[in-house]
């Protein structure tokens, strides 16, 4: 297994560590073939984590995310801490819409509710051509005299990283004279293509320089659960087996990130997000992550449940909760399945997670012939093909005709959307929604990512998926008004993928929109649209 | 619980003979029978040729370049007796940005636990020495290299250079970064040149670890592509390079050194100046005097 080097400040980025890509089209079976932990075979070779998938490419990208905007968006949530961005002003952006989700998400577990503590040492030119170290050192005063938190975590960007201001040293130096961890994130946008390599940078911080080193108790019940800003659906669930759960990283406190290490076992909402601490966790705390598919469907709950209590030694009281639940679920279930019969779906969001919702979408019944997942992890940090969530996907619920990796990419998905025609879709990045409104198709904003989770949350799938299809005429209506912001020739092609086959047809689209039509030799192709 | 590895940075002025001194401290320590690595981390690439028979190597820059997900094995070119041979890379002049190179090289490096991997004794950072940047600091941050050397001519652009470098160690110093270990002077024939160099360390709190004299030996190796070690093994010029080889492994205490200020540089240089006339003027008189009387 390779280890996960907390000796550094700086985390290994996902493409380097899993061979992360963002852009690929094909069928979910494929991509399950050429990724599998143990069958490897991707273009590039190579078994296992030396496995390399080709990514298909781009002649320019229209939309992405930040690496740091994700480290800011755990370090920032962290509620008796405090976030330095040490950057010029306008990397703080992301900000105004984290404190919205935070806010809500302090609301939907029932803390105080207040904005996030984000600072930023507004770093000039000056401070490019001299170093902004000494800003950053008053900074750290500043945020120390005003808010005594209970951990700094202060966060590097590309401007920065470039000048190499050495922030490790500013955090050794105030970690020591203020005897809280003070933690240095590099978390710079170039260094990943994509964003989830910011979720691995604040954890690596966290794993270093939070967590308790040598607890002195172990906590048997303690549940550590990696997870955003979802509402509690954990407790209840973890309740029947008589464990407790301890969320981190948003909106947890100092001391819950601390705890990490005197829990039982660790589990995520979502693979993309917790491989990375779930796996630090293990090797470095000896706190054992479960090694099963996600909670996702009945069958994924079943062996989640199961894998969870065989850590925590509950066999006896899963059995009982799981028959408890089937038998109160499966009427239901049956229930929904009739009344969604014949409709067809769509997913669209990040990674596992996206795996995770089209086992539920199956489990319905509902027709799921495409998504567009926002990139995809060959492998996760564990290596260990019981958590292979696609695998898991394709091999209980078949396979999906249209599986497209594409970072976002709006052009992209309106092409997939036309060509797949589903009645409805579920999202999580809601910006992309009203290209499916255009289309006259419903959107379900996965806001709450956990609603979808366990027994219950394929209960509550159905009744949404109910309820937002009673909208589907008002989309219906949306689309009869609306123009397509793509030109004819976009707008006719049914192939999304066809600018990664033949990019120099970009050209043929500037002739097609009236402009005299001048053949350029194709250009060079981006690898990755990140 | 693995040993520890002794990871030495060796700075010095572009062109003061940094990379020569360096190749043939790895080539000495590892004849020696210390498994070494030698890690150029200058942009021109060419750090560790002479240990390659002249030959230039990937740089791993290069190599991440072309794919994103790269093995360290895959940048480490085995060069004379069995070193370990790794070039940062950089850019070509004028463009981009060569300190940000070093920094993603050495992180690269460093996330993949490749040196306990490779069971090594000693690593080698020869780095270009105007410490220009944050970037071409990163070798003597915290967790990196433990002890500095730097080549150092008695040339006061070299020195210059050198105590550039100090104040460098010294901001760093507090923080957990590299500490120094001396002076490796550099082309030292004249009795002068050692005489300023001499005056440097004394000044700056530090000592001279070898005084390595101009030879044409060094010259001679370096046209065929290899250290005097590997070409002239049984040279005057090579035991000069083991006896520094020798030093450098048993070295242990490294200390803040006390860089001049520019102002007290200057006055040092100039004092230096004067006094370099003056032997002059006093050496060519006896030659003026025998060219009146022939």
């Amino acid at each position: 297994m390779t280890k996960i080097n907390i000796e550094n400040t700086a985390v290994e980025s996902r493409e380097q560590r899993l061979g992360t890509i963002v852009s690929w089209y094909g069928k979910a079976s494929e991509l399950s073939e050429i990724s599998q932990y143990s069958k490897g075979g991707g273009c590039g070779g190579g078994k296992g984590r030396r496995c390399t998938i080709c990514e298909a490419s781009g002649p320019f990208s229209q939309a992405s995310g930040c690496t740091d905007a994700m480290a800011e968006c755990q370090a920032g949530n962290i509620r008796d801490a405090v976030l330095i961005k040490h950057a010029p002003l306008g990397c703080s952006s992301f900000q105004v819409a984290l404190n919205t989700i935070y806010r809500y998400g302090l609301a939907m577990r029932g803390h105080k509710i207040e904005n996030v503590t984000v600072t930023s040492t507004n770093l000039r030119e000056d401070d490019m051509v001299f170093g902004g170290i000494d800003k950053l050192r008053l900074t750290v005063e500043d945020v120390w005299d005003r808010y005594h938190p209970k951990a700094i975590f202060i966060g590097a960007a590309c401007a920065t990283a470039i000048i190499g201001d050495d922030i490790d040293s500013v955090a050794i130096e105030y970690g020591e004279k203020l005897g809280i961890p003070v933690i240095p994130m590099h978390c710079e946008g170039f260094r990943s293509k994509h964003w989830s390599t910011g979720f691995d940078a604040s954890q690596h911080g966290i794993l270093r320089s939070i967590v308790r080193k040598n607890p002195e108790k172990k906590q048997e019940d303690l549940v550590n659960v990696i997870s955003l800003w979802g509402s509690d659906v954990f407790t209840p669930m973890l309740k029947n087996l008589n464990l407790r759960v301890n969320y981190v990283v948003d909106m947890a406190s100092v001391e819950d990130l601390a705890q990490t290490s005197e829990a039982a076992a660790t589990v995520a909402f979502c693979n993309t997000l917790g491989t990375y601490l779930s796996e630090g966790l293990e090797q470095h705390y000896g706190v054992p992550q479960v090694r099963a598919t996600q909670p996702y469907g009945i069958k994924g709950t079943d062996e989640w449940i199961r894998a969870l209590a065989k850590l925590t030694h509950r066999e006896e009281l899963a059995e009982e909760y799981i028959a408890r639940e089937h038998a109160r679920i499966e009427p239901i279930i049956d229930g929904l399945r009739k009344q969604l019969a014949g409709l067809s779906g769509f997913v669209a969001t990040g990674s596992a997670y996206a795996h995770g919702m089209m086992c539920v979408l199956r489990e319905l019944g509902i027709t799921l012939k495409g998504s567009q997942v926002f990139h995809h992890d060959p492998i996760y940090d564990s290596e260990d093909p019981a958590q292979d969530t696609l695998a898991f996907l394709v091999d209980n619920y078949g396979d999906i005709e249209d599986f497209t990796v594409s970072v976002r990419q709006p052009y992209q998905f309106y092409t997939t959307l036309k060509k797949v025609k589903p009645d409805f879709i579920t999202i999580r990045h809601n910006g992309l929604a009203p290209v499916a409104s255009r289309l006259g198709i419903p959107s379900i904003p996965l806001g709450d990512e956990h609603q979808a989770i366990g027994y219950q949350g394929v209960i509550n799938m159905g009744f949404i998926i109910l309820a937002v299809m009673k909208r589907q005429r008002f989309h219906q209506d949306l689309a009869k008004h609306v123009k397509s912001p793509y030109s004819q020739w976009w707008t006719a092609q049914t192939d999304a993928n066809i600018l990664s086959k033949h990019p120099e047809l970009i050209w043929d689209d500037v002739s097609d929109a009236g402009v005299s039509a001048v053949k350029r030799a194709p250009q060079p192709i981006s690898e990755g649209t990140g | 619980m693995s040993k520890k590895i002794k990871q030495i940075a060796i700075y010095g002025k572009g062109g003061i003979g940094k990379s020569t001194t360096t190749s043939n401290i790895t080539a000495a320590l590892s004849e020696a029978g210390y498994n070494v690595m030698q890690f150029g981390c200058d942009p021109k690439s060419d750090s560790t040729n002479t240990l390659r028979g002249g030959t230039y190597i990937p740089t791993v820059l290069d190599v991440l370049r072309e794919k994103t997900k790269v093995d360290a094995h895959e940048v480490i070119y085995e060069g004379f007796n069995g070193i370990h041979c790794v070039e940062a890379g950089g850019p070509a002049p004028g463009v981009g940005c060569a300190g940000r190179g070093i920094i993603t090289a050495v992180q690269f490096f460093k996330q993949q636990n490749i040196f306990e991997e490779l069971d090594l004794d000693v690593v080698l950072y020869d780095v270009l020495g105007d410490v220009v940047c944050g970037g071409f600091a990163v070798p003597i941050r915290e967790g990196i290299a433990e002890h500095v050397f730097t080549v150092s001519s008695a040339d006061f652009m070299s020195i210059y250079a050198s105590n550039n470098l100090f104040k460098g160690i010294s901001n760093y110093s507090k923080s957990g970064g590299a500490l120094l270990g001396g002076v490796i002077a550099n082309s030292i024939n004249q009795s002068y040149s050692k005489e300023i160099v001499d005056d440097f360390v004394k000044r700056t709190n530090t000592q001279i670890l070898e005084y390595v004299p101009r030879s044409v030996t060094v010259t001679q190796s370096e046209l065929q592509g290899k250290t005097v070690i590997e070409a002239a093994p049984d040279s005057a010029q090579a035991d000069v390079y083991r006896s520094l080889a020798k030093k450098i492994a048993a070295h242990t205490e490294s200390k803040v050194p006390t860089p001049l200020e520019v102002s007290e540089l200057r006055a040092w240089a100039s004092g230096w100046g004067q006094h370099l006339l003056e032997l002059e003027r006093r050496n060519s008189a006896p030659e003026a005097l025998a060219k009146v009387s022939s």
